[in-house]
């Protein structure tokens, strides 16, 4: 139950872009094709989930290693974290795209191009200190970086549905591109915050 | 002091490792790419415009190399560019270098509209919706979908209401040529000798031409007639010059009656090059 509420609350309750504002960018580049930002969401899901299975035991086993810690304080390396984490993060992505260039072309060829766009793309940076500051075990940090690139991929494809609309509309000239999506990102938000009862 | 030794030492010993364990798996997952792929790419003016119908530059010479496309379909880059690629991949090329040229001059004023037109302003919408905004059926409408898919910055609307070539830009690409709903841009060779006619309209009835259009071809034929190398002829109505016979004599261009044959030199109002036969090129006077 408890990882479903995780899920759940990172998805919708928490949803990185209409609730917490983060990977505005990505948000609004990707999303004037529907397929474009389901392949989109789809790279954030994997590099995401990816992310937090590596930084999650990096943090406490390297960074903040208690063992270590009792040893002496010099250990502490939590304050590192950013750095740590954006290094390793980046140089992943990297990795994974040579690994999948070499050996699974057809994924490369549908996820290759959105790869470099998300290296360390701030939602993803984000979770990987959620799931630090939330204190969870790496099952509940994989569930929510899972949940949270749902949430990501759930407001790209809606934002790609009212720009199909947008398209045609008339619209005042001062207003027309990227302001009108901001309104109706807004707008969104707006119907997400209703969520933010829902998980106790 | 000793958090900055320990940030610093940390930091390099991370981009140590990183940058090691990167160089290594980029060796161990190296792809052999064609070499001709990244020659052919480096000749490529590499302006993505999308011309050759890949998705860029890189998607062009990818499939150049492979044998999929033809050597010759970069318009941007032209006959030299052709010829380039042709050499890397050791076929010969046969290209030539063109410009847009419009195929209608009913200004405001000369055209009129059969009447108001509410709807989304786009070529393509109104003429979908209406079969174009003007009498003229064929004329531009001037909601400018040319000028939004140029990629060069070679065409504006004017005051006019006609989109204008800016010929010291125009690459011939023929991005404008496909995205016309009235099919009104002709590529031209980029010498621009010879004459065209700038109307499409292929109305046969006179009275209805110039009813609809001031500037309209009314069918004389006297550009037919009067050519002396008899490189004119009515193709569905409108009169078509064979490039490889004109002359440039500019005879037509005095016989017509309605005005809408003119030189190319001297299209936009821009004569670039002036030309007698078998003297060649000396610059004029703009």
């Amino acid at each position: 139950m408890n990882l479903v509420k995780i899920f759940l609350q990172a998805a919708i309750v928490d949803n990185a872009i209409l609730m917490r504002f983060l990977a505005l960018c990505a948000f609004i580049g990707m999303s004037n094709d529907v397929s474009k930002s389901i392949g989109m969401g789809g790279a954030v899901t994997f590099v995401t989930v990816l992310a937090s299975a590596v930084t999650w035991p990096l943090y406490h086993y390297v960074l903040a290693n208690p063992k270590l810690m009792a040893i002496s304080p010099i250990f502490d390396l939590s304050f590192l974290q950013i750095l740590v984490f954006i290094l390793v993060i980046a140089a992943l992505v990297q990795l994974v795209e040579f690994f999948l260039k070499k050996n699974v072309p057809s994924l490369y060829a549908a996820m290759g191009i959105y790869l470099p766009l998300i290296t360390t793309n701030c939602a993803i940076l984000a979770v990987t200190f959620d799931n630090i500051t939330k204190k969870y075990n790496l099952a509940e940090s994989l569930v929510y970086s899972v949940g949270a690139s749902v949430g990501f991929t759930l407001s790209l494809v809606l934002l790609a549905g009212i720009r199909d609309r947008m398209k045609t509309a008339n619209l005042p000239a001062f207003i027309k591109g990227t302001p009108s999506l901001f309104v109706a990102t807004s707008l969104l938000a707006v119907a997400f915050m209703g969520f933010s009862g829902l998980i106790k | 002091m000793n958090i900055v030794l320990i940030t610093l030492g940390f930091a390099f010993a991370l981009a140590f490792v990183i940058g090691l364990i990167l160089g290594i798996f980029k060796k161990l997952f190296e792809v052999p790419v064609d070499p001709r792929v990244v020659a052919v790419r480096d000749a490529l003016p590499g302006a993505n415009c999308g011309a050759c119908g890949y998705p860029g530059c890189d998607a062009y010479a990818n499939a150049v190399a492979a044998g999929q496309a033809p050597v010759d379909k970069c318009a941007p880059g032209g006959k030299a560019v052709a010829e380039n690629v042709a050499n890397l991949m050791g076929v010969s090329a046969s290209a030539e270098d063109v410009v847009a040229v419009l195929l209608c001059q009913g200004v405001k004023d000369k055209a009129p509209q059969k009447g108001e037109y509410v709807g989304v302003k786009t070529c393509r919408a109104a003429k979908i919706s209406t079969g174009g905004t003007k009498l003229c059926q064929w004329g531009c409408m001037g909601f400018g979908d040319c000028t939004l898919v140029c990629m060069f910055d070679a065409l504006h609307m004017g005051d006019d209401g006609l989109p204008h070539v800016d010929y010291d830009k125009c690459t011939g690409c023929g991005m404008c040529a496909a995205e016309c709903p009235q099919l009104l841009f002709q590529m031209a060779p980029k010498a621009r000798v010879g004459s065209v006619v700038t109307c499409s309209n292929r109305n046969v009835i006179k009275a209805n031409v110039m009813k609809s259009c001031k500037v309209g071809c009314i069918k004389c034929e006297a550009c037919v007639r009067a050519c002396p190398e008899k490189c004119i002829s009515m193709v569905n109505g409108i009169p078509v010059t064979d490039y490889s016979k004109c002359t440039s004599c500019g005879i037509c261009v005095e016989k017509c009656p309605t005005k809408c044959y003119h030189l190319l030199e001297t299209i936009e109002g821009k004569p670039v090059v002036v030309r007698k036969s078998g003297v060649d090129a000396a610059p004029a006077e703009v």
